[in-house]
């Protein structure tokens, strides 16, 4: 089983990766650790960030201005990296979203020619 | 419990950052090691078990410390991508825009060799001959409608393709635009006196006219939708 799963991290799934985050962050703020979670529960486990491939990501995707990190805390309790989705992630997500249901579509025609 | 934020500071510092970024970075992975321990432990591991787990989620903490440090330093420029707004102006007036004006230059350049027709020659002031290449403003109605048509197949609404078909007539009005007010306060100095008949000559044969004849070209091609639109979310 654990095979099967797809582990995120390098750079050639860096767009997949990308439009994961900016997917779950279009639904809400989320900190680090639930939007790995968020991306593993709505995939059912196929795919899964973990500490060294999440991180590096979203620092590259702040630096781009795509989501925006803000530290918030509660009293007593541990302060925590929210990121929302900045307007330019907003912007982002709406191509990447149509570049990747083309590819599928494609993967798909080329399947289907594959198994005629 | 594990002192995750000390474990952490340990195998990832020092980072190449200030030490306010360094310390939030560090936090901030801690917390990250800290809940998946939580969940681990919560679902039945021991907590040497859940500690050990956590821990090697990361298979090489000096790679790691790389990629943070890379990612945290990376210059925007360097990932810089156009977005569909700069993507859809490159290619509705951009790129028609300076197509346009390239080929009207190009023109205008064979009109003046040696071998071509002799323009028509001016003058307004007898010091001061206004020449007008007639072929010139012949050819400026196919510019444009190349213009015109090139930003309505990229998808380009009326304004820009009216932008992308008269880009020719805006260079120059820019071009003297800038210039021209200093060349009359010059002749003024000078000559104490303007030339205003020259100037507005120049005006008409460089802007006006040019503009006229590149609209009328586009013409055709200001009307109806753009050929394709802009690209949009497509379902999950």
């Amino acid at each position: 089983m654990e095979s099967d799963r797809i582990n995120i991290g390098t750079q050639v799934k860096r767009g997949s990766a990308e439009l994961a985050i900016l997917s779950v962050l279009a639904e809400g703020p989320l900190h680090g650790y639930q939007i790995a979670k968020c991306i593993e529960r709505r995939t059912q486990g196929l795919l899964r960030f973990n500490l060294a491939s999440l991180y590096p990501l979203l620092y590259r995707m702040e630096k781009r201005g795509w989501v925006e990190g803000t530290w918030e805390g509660r009293p007593g309790g541990r302060r925590r990296r929210f990121y929302r989705l900045a307007p330019a992630g907003r912007r982002r997500l709406v191509p990447l979203r149509a570049e990747w249901a083309q590819f599928f579509q494609a993967l798909n025609r080329l399947a289907g020619v594959t198994h005629a | 419990m594990p002192d995750w934020e000390e474990i952490a500071k340990r195998k990832l510092t020092p980072l190449e950052l200030d030490a306010k970024r360094q310390e939030e970075i560090v936090i901030e992975l801690a917390n990250h090691l800290e809940d998946l321990y939580e969940d681990l432990h919560r679902q039945g591991k021991s907590e040497v078990e859940a500690a050990q787990f956590a821990l090697s989620t990361v298979a090489d903490w000096n790679e790691l410390r790389c990629e943070v440090q890379l990612a945290a330093n990376e210059e925007v420029i360097m990932n810089y991508r156009l977005g569909p707004a700069e993507k859809h102006r490159f290619r509705t007036l951009w790129l028609p825009g300076a197509c346009t004006i390239a080929l009207s230059g190009i023109l205008l350049r064979l009109l003046q060799m040696p071998s071509a027709p002799s323009p028509h020659v001016f003058w307004p002031q007898h010091d001061m001959p206004f020449v007008f290449y007639w072929q010139w403003f012949v050819c400026l109605p196919l510019v444009g409608a190349i213009g015109a048509y090139w930003s309505r197949h990229g998808g380009g609404k009326h304004l820009e393709r009216a932008l992308a078909a008269s880009s020719p007539a805006v260079a120059w009005m820019c071009f003297p635009g800038l210039i021209l007010p200093f060349g009359l306060a010059f002749q003024w100095i000078v000559h104490h006196s303007v030339p205003l008949v020259p100037a507005a000559l120049f005006l008409l044969g460089w802007v006006v006219l040019p503009e006229a004849a590149l609209l009328l070209g586009a013409l055709p091609f200001l009307r109806g939708d753009a050929a394709e639109s802009r690209p949009t979310a497509a379902s999950h």
